[in-house]
């Protein structure tokens, strides 16, 4: 008996039939439904304990002190620390996204030394500290030859950088320029000295002239906190906010009062309010209230032209501010940076002028602090780098060696164009960094910082406090994600390896330290809480000498000023725009690939410029390219252009999109103080 | 050169083949009837059974062979290590941190807790265990909810064993053959009166 076909079949049809009797259709069934949960590129979820571990988050300039959420160790989300008194449970923008920015894709995932234009290779960490102590070692003893610039106003790593390069016989120390800087100068130029403070939790009228302290200046997330104490929900207003500046903010926005003044025409109008009060009344004890009376005055005169403001608002503010029992004026720059010395003289003097200083809900002054190294240069003695660059780009500095520590002049200086190309004329560059940022794309060897939470860091008195305040944080994770070490590790290694000690191994133990020469609780700090001193004041003039030599900005036709803006949300001179951030921006600020500029109606009359056009903007031999907006949140005769935009360096999120402010922005001398200042920057603007 | 089709010729062929085919059929009778279909079913049967089984999972073995057994004879509860936190979550698996509370250095003699001290506890990697049970992430499971049901209603019963069962792993879809299937908690959630909604166990 053979199997023909038909045998044949009828086994197959049989064994069909029996196989719906097994589990072998049913089962691979549901397998395949549930299959594809499992396909290797789907991410998973880590599992283990839940935390929420204290930190300080320095992506934000101020700092914040937060709560990481963990998992397995693993941050994936960060709150606010309701335990600090400085964030009380607020975080800010940037800082909230610090989870999601351990991992961006723009960060430097081990050393690097450049072998071509343009073209890296990784390296090991003993041969990148290697190769930096190689570098190093000519240069010792030779002073000038050896340059840091820090992007950090706050960390106790600038004591480092400053004592290791004195140690080796340099005082090339720079910091990235800030409003901590001029109004540390600012200070000075009125007989005093340290860092000026501003209790905007006491006062009961806040004036910011320029400063856009509920965005983007000093401490946003503490001054957010003491602007929504004053508004309880279903109760009464306990305290004004009046905004003075070019750009109707998110200060602005939410203020009682905006007062739309030009860049150019802060101290004008600082001035001119001081007339209105001495009008109303104010006197001051200051030496030189004689002088300054008679500035006032004559600013007064030149008010209405210079502001495009009606000489009445002068007088109805001056009328609130005599009322209010704890008036306070806050002076700074609209975008954080290159206002003069006397802009911020011109606003801080009348704090003195109605007697605030040293008061609650005043102006106060900081000390430097005590040292962690002796050896350190003092904080407010710090240099800005700005000049440097620029005297490197003359030749009348040839620095061999530049360190660069969590910085990005390439990007963030004004007429950057030409702050990159200087950079070119120094031949050993080292950048700190923790992300690809447009300064590390230039550096000869680049070694990769830890991320905020997987390194220890500290802050000494945040620009805008009102008394003594320190915070420190220790990493979150037990290792960092990519290849990274601390710098401040780094340049003890190198400097031990120079042949010189600083008393310390780990930056860990400098930051022990320097809690220990405050009186701090270093465990305290870690575990999320801040030590704080008092609250000082001193003797101050009102600055009139200083304020004598300011010269006004002329505008000539076809020029308006520029007003660079700031969103704490799109980022800072050194952090490109998050990417969950990115959502934010609106279709009138980017369109596509196209930033905006936005000024009045009346303004884009007398350019020639209409809704859509595409213009181009002039200054310092550089140009940029935007669209215009029309937009009534604007001062008269003013550009305003959003900054952090026009990146070439960072991730595809941030990547060429829009163009940079800084490029256009002309730096000058001030007069009377030789400082670089350029916030009152103009341009022309034409369509193209 | 073309060939003409002819009918006369289409309709011998057709009478030939059908010729053969009633041949055929004469022939078969006797040797076939449902023989076949039976054998074919049976055999479907038993491969569907016995050697299914086998093929589609893959066994696996611990990491670390860990003795139940021993820990048990040393006095430990099962919630010495498998205990909730704080929170309420469960702990499930002990990490490096609990097991080091005792093998941060070799403490017997047994070679399995030196492979463990060596190549964990040392390096600080963590032992990655198979777990029999593992859901995916879209379940949101709660031992919190579940705690008055025996361990071994769900779990393998491990507690006296002295090498751990063998893991299987379907090949297809990844997940261990004790995976509870969604039917099956729908099952108990319904035997106890406990709602079914989507959002109990998918979050």
């Amino acid at each position: 008996m053979g199997l023909d076909r038909r045998g044949f079949v009828k086994i197959v049809v049989g064994g069909v039939a029996g196989t719906l009797f097994t589990p072998v259709i049913w089962q691979s069934l549901d397998d395949v439904s549930i299959w594809s949960q499992n396909w290797g590129w789907i991410p998973s979820l880590n599992k283990g304990e839940v935390k929420a571990k204290a930190a300080l988050s320095k992506l934000c300039p101020a700092g914040c002190a937060v709560k990481v959420n963990t998992v397995g160790g693993l941050p994936f989300a960060v709150t606010g620390n309701a335990a600090n008194p400085m964030s009380k449970g607020g975080v800010c923008p940037l800082c909230a996204g610090g989870a999601q920015l351990m991992y961006s894709p723009a960060r430097v995932k081990a050393p690097m030394k450049k072998v071509g234009e343009g073209k890296y290779e990784e390296i090991k960490w003993e041969d990148a500290e290697a190769l930096l102590v190689e570098k190093l070692t000519p240069l010792k003893g030779q002073d000038g030859k050896i340059a840091a610039i820090s992007g950090d106003e706050t960390g106790t790593a600038n004591e480092v950088l400053s004592a290791m390069l004195a140690g080796l016989g340099n005082t090339g120390f720079y910091v990235m320029p800030g409003e901590m800087f001029t109004a540390t100068k600012g200070v000075k130029l009125m007989g005093g000295s340290g860092q000026p403070g501003f209790d905007i939790e006491g006062a009961d009228l806040v004036l910011m002239i320029g400063a856009d302290a509920l965005d983007s200046w000093g401490t946003t997330v503490a001054n957010q906190k003491a602007f929504a104490a004053t508004r309880p929900t279903g109760g009464a207003v306990s305290a004004q906010y009046i905004y003075a500046g070019p750009v109707l903010n998110n200060t602005a926005s939410v203020c009682d009062k905006w007062l739309a003044v030009p860049p150019t025409a802060t101290a004008t109008f600082s001035l001119a309010l001081a007339n209105a009060l001495i009008e109303a009344g104010a006197v001051s004890s200051a030496a030189d209230f004689g002088d300054y009376k008679a500035l006032a005055a004559k600013a007064a005169a030149a008010f209405e032209a210079a502001t495009g403001l009606k000489a009445d608002a002068l007088k109805e503010l001056a009328a609130k501010i005599k009322a209010a029992k704890a008036p306070l004026v806050v002076a700074g720059a609209s975008f954080g940076q290159g206002a003069g010395a006397l802009d911020f003289v011109a606003a801080a003097s009348l704090n003195v002028l109605l007697g605030r200083v040293g008061q609650q809900g005043g102006m106060t002054l900081l000390g430097n602090g005590a040292k962690a190294i002796a050896s350190a240069a003092d904080r407010d003695a710090a240099k800005d780098a700005a000049s440097f660059l620029a005297s490197v780009a003359t030749g009348k500095a040839t620095p061999g060696a530049l360190l660069i520590y969590e910085a990005n002049p390439a990007f963030a200086l004004p007429q950057a164009t030409e702050m990159a190309k200087a950079m070119g004329n120094i031949a050993f560059k080292v950048s700190f960094s923790t992300y690809m940022d447009e300064t590390a794309a230039l550096a000869d060897l680049i070694l990769p910082a830890p991320h905020p939470f997987e390194r220890h860091d500290d802050a000494l008195n945040p620009y805008g406090v009102a008394k003594a305040t320190y915070l420190a944080g220790k990493p979150v994770v037990a290792k960092p994600v990519h290849d990274c070490k601390d710098p401040v590790d780094v340049l003890l290694a190198a400097a031990s390896k120079l042949g010189l000690s600083l008393g310390f191994d780990t930056y860990a133990d400098v930051i022990k330290a320097k809690a220990s020469a405050l009186g701090a609780d270093y465990s305290a700090l870690t575990a999320g809480g801040a030590w704080t001193g008092e609250a000082k004041g001193g003797p101050l003039t009102l600055g009139a000498a200083a304020l004598a030599k300011a010269a006004p900005v002329a505008l000539a036709d076809k020029t308006v000023a520029l007003a660079p803006v700031t969103r704490l949300a799109y980022g800072t001179a050194s952090l490109a725009t998050p990417p969950a951030n990115t959502l934010t921006v609106r279709n009138t600020e980017l369109l596509g690939k196209d930033l905006f500029v936005q000024m009045n109606a009346a303004t884009a009359k007398k350019l020639g410029v209409a809704e859509g056009n595409k213009v181009k903007l002039s200054a310092a031999g550089s140009e940029l390219k935007a669209l215009v907006h029309v937009n009534e949140g604007v001062a008269a005769d003013t550009a305003a252009v959003l900054l952090g935009f026009g990146r070439s360096a960072w991730d595809e999120y941030t990547k060429g999109k829009g163009d940079n402010v800084y490029k256009i922005l002309t730096v000058s001398d001030e007069a009377g103080t030789g400082l670089k200042v350029w916030a009152g920057s103009t341009v022309t603007v034409a369509k193209v | 050169m073309k060939t003409q089709f002819s009918v006369a010729k289409f309709d011998q062929k057709l009478q030939e083949r059908w010729g053969e085919v009633m041949e055929e059929k004469k022939q078969c009778k006797g040797c076939g009837g449902a023989l076949p279909f039976v054998i074919g079913f049976v055999a479907a049967v038993i491969a569907g059974w016995v050697l299914f089984p086998d093929l589609i999972y893959s066994k696996k073995t611990q990491p670390i062979r860990f003795s139940h057994k021993v820990h048990q004879e040393q006095g430990m509860e099962c919630s010495s290590c498998h205990s909730f936190r704080d929170d309420g979550s469960y702990a499930g698996l002990p990490n490096n941190e609990k097991c080091m509370e005792c093998h941060a250095d070799v403490v017997g003699s047994d070679p399995a807790e030196a492979a463990y001290v060596e190549q964990y506890a040392k390096t600080g990697k963590e032992v990655p265990w198979l777990i029999y049970q593992s859901q995916p992430d879209n379940v949101y499971f709660s031992h919190k909810a579940h705690e008055s049901f025996e361990c071994k209603s769900c779990h393998l019963d491990v507690a006296s064993t002295d090498t751990p069962p063998v893991y299987y792993e379907n090949r297809l879809s990844g997940y261990s053959k004790q995976t509870m299937k969604m039917w099956q908690c729908e099952r108990c959630h319904a035997e106890n009166g406990v709602s079914n909604a989507c959002h109990v166990c998918h979050k």
